[in-house]
């Protein structure tokens, strides 16, 4: 083979190689579109059948919402603000909407699978959100809400903590592969922040304190719903490795360490098993059984390129435990989060940032980018990860429902919640004798 | 607060997974995952049992 013929084959081979990963990233994404159809199922099986299409109706609209705010600045500001709250014009060049890379280019292949992934995870932070506030939120409030947290708040969290130089990686060594802290932290603390001002749904307490529980009207619907989610998170976590990025190499996390493909789906698995178990056992409640899944994928998400196998396990089986708990606690302090958003991804994503603080001291660490000696994992990384995650989530999602909430454009009035949120919208969910009491 | 890491490099690193260079702290994490199979059968079958004599 001559030099010439050398060379053609290599280029055919990268060629090929960039085709290969495209239609991976595509179909990551399209994965990633189950986790809003189960979301979908799961917010509306909770909710009451008078609320029911609202429900349905503002989950769809918070992600139709997401796609271009995500195109006209989400994707800007997590290329362009790793080093904090200064702009980088160079890397920020590459997400404005007028690049000549953000649209049909024959010499990119990369830009728009990678919008469209995180453009998808933009959507699931505001579907955590949509679950916490059914049957009470007025829906333009929530969407313009869902819009700051998905194409604001987490690709900021997500530029500090999720990205090869982000300040966060680079000067503490904060680990965080599959984003326990960046979208579920975040997303889960938002929540907290808004329902703190949303207030509970009629009913849900009574005069002395004490809590009454609301029954979704499908439980089948929900669980069905919970292991869609389960089935888009092999897709958002296919999304979360990059290829020929780091040292040699073969696919690497989202800072450019090295990992494989395998090593996420031992320890996903392992997790998902784990926290449907632990909150089996915790509960023996079909509702929080199936939440266990998300509460154990969750808890192992942050070190799930490097847990051994039976340790993810018991992270996870430990994360079963603690959502149901936690979301006893939100309820004995009076927030009604409607299906547990807050304790499944705000508390337990927490507990996953710490136990990679506990259990993965030492290892090295790795960025992509020159120029960076990054610290290896520590304790004292992870908590002060933890710390920015919960405070950038919870801050702007108080501050703003806050505002919403002294204009009165917050919460639906009480005849609406009393009619059902689906009196505002035309159509019907069920036909009239199915009933809710 | 617990070194897992078996690596202190990643030029040339095959197992990264903790505990990988620990037979010790491999079969602590095995036996924990095992206990938490059988704690929530035990839990199980006791709920059940207590079910069976509510219904009788």
């Amino acid at each position: 083979m001559t030099p010439e013929e050398m060379q053609a084959a290599i280029e055919a081979l990268q060629g090929l190689s960039n085709t290969n990963l495209e239609i991976f990233y595509y179909w990551c994404t399209a994965i990633m579109i189950l986790i809003h159809a189960g979301f979908l199922m799961y917010e509306m099986g909770a909710s009451r059948v008078k609320h029911s299409l609202a429900s349905g109706t503002k989950n769809v609209l918070a992600f139709a919402f997401m796609i271009p705010t995500f195109y006209m600045f989400g994707w800007l500001i997590y290329l362009s603000f790793w080093q904090g709250f200064t702009y980088d014009p160079v890397w920020g060049e590459f997400g404005l909407p007028m690049s000549a890379i953000m649209g049909p280019n024959m010499a990119d292949q990369a830009t728009g699978v990678f919008w469209g992934a995180f453009t998808l995870f933009a959507c699931t932070t505001a579907s955590i959100l949509s679950g916490a506030v059914i049957e009470r939120i007025r829906m333009a409030s929530f969407v313009v809400l869902a819009v700051i947290l998905g194409s604001v708040v987490w690709n900021l969290a997500a530029s500090w903590g999720w990205h090869p130089a982000g300040w966060l990686v680079t000067n503490y060594g904060y680990h965080d592969a599959v984003a326990s802290g960046v979208v579920h932290t975040i997303s889960g603390f938002f929540a907290l922040g808004v329902l703190i001002n949303l207030g509970p749904r009629i009913g849900k307490f009574n005069a002395d304190g004490s809590a009454n529980q609301i029954r979704g009207h499908s439980l089948p619907m929900t669980i069905t719903g919970l292991m869609l989610i389960v089935v888009g998170f092999f897709g958002f976590i296919g999304a979360c490795v990059l290829y020929n990025y780091g040292v040699g190499g073969g696919w690497t996390n989202i800072y450019g360490g090295p990992t494989t493909l395998s090593a996420y789906l031992f320890n996903t698995l392992m997790a998902v098993a784990g926290g449907i178990i632990g909150c089996y056992a915790c509960t023996r409640d079909p509702f929080w059984m199936m939440s266990g899944a998300l509460c154990g994928v969750i808890s192992a998400a942050a070190g799930l390129d490097l847990w051994y196998p039976p340790l993810a396990f018991a992270i996870a089986f430990a994360g079963g435990y603690l959502g149901p708990w936690a979301a006893g606690q939100l309820e004995k302090m009076g927030i009604d989060d409607a299906v547990g958003a807050v304790a499944v991804h705000g508390v337990c994503g927490v507990w996953g940032l710490l136990a990679v603080g506990i259990f993965l001291g030492g290892y090295p660490g790795f960025s992509s980018w020159d120029g960076f000696d990054v610290p290896s994992i520590n304790m004292t990384g992870q908590v002060i990860g933890a710390a920015v995650m919960v405070a950038t989530g919870f801050i702007p999602g108080y501050v703003l429902s806050w505002i919403f909430n002294k204009l009165g454009i917050l919460r639906a009035g009480d005849g609406v919640q009393r009619d059902g949120m689906d009196s505002e919208l035309e159509g019907v969910a069920y036909p009239e004798e199915i009933r809710s009491q | 607060m617990f070194n897992s890491s078996p690596i202190t490099s990643w030029e040339g690193a095959e197992a990264i997974f903790s505990y990988a260079d620990s037979p010790l702290g491999m079969a602590v994490c095995f036996w924990i995952m095992t206990a938490m199979l059988i704690v929530p059968l035990v839990v199980s079958y006791k709920a059940e049992e207590q079910a069976e004599i509510d219904h009788q």
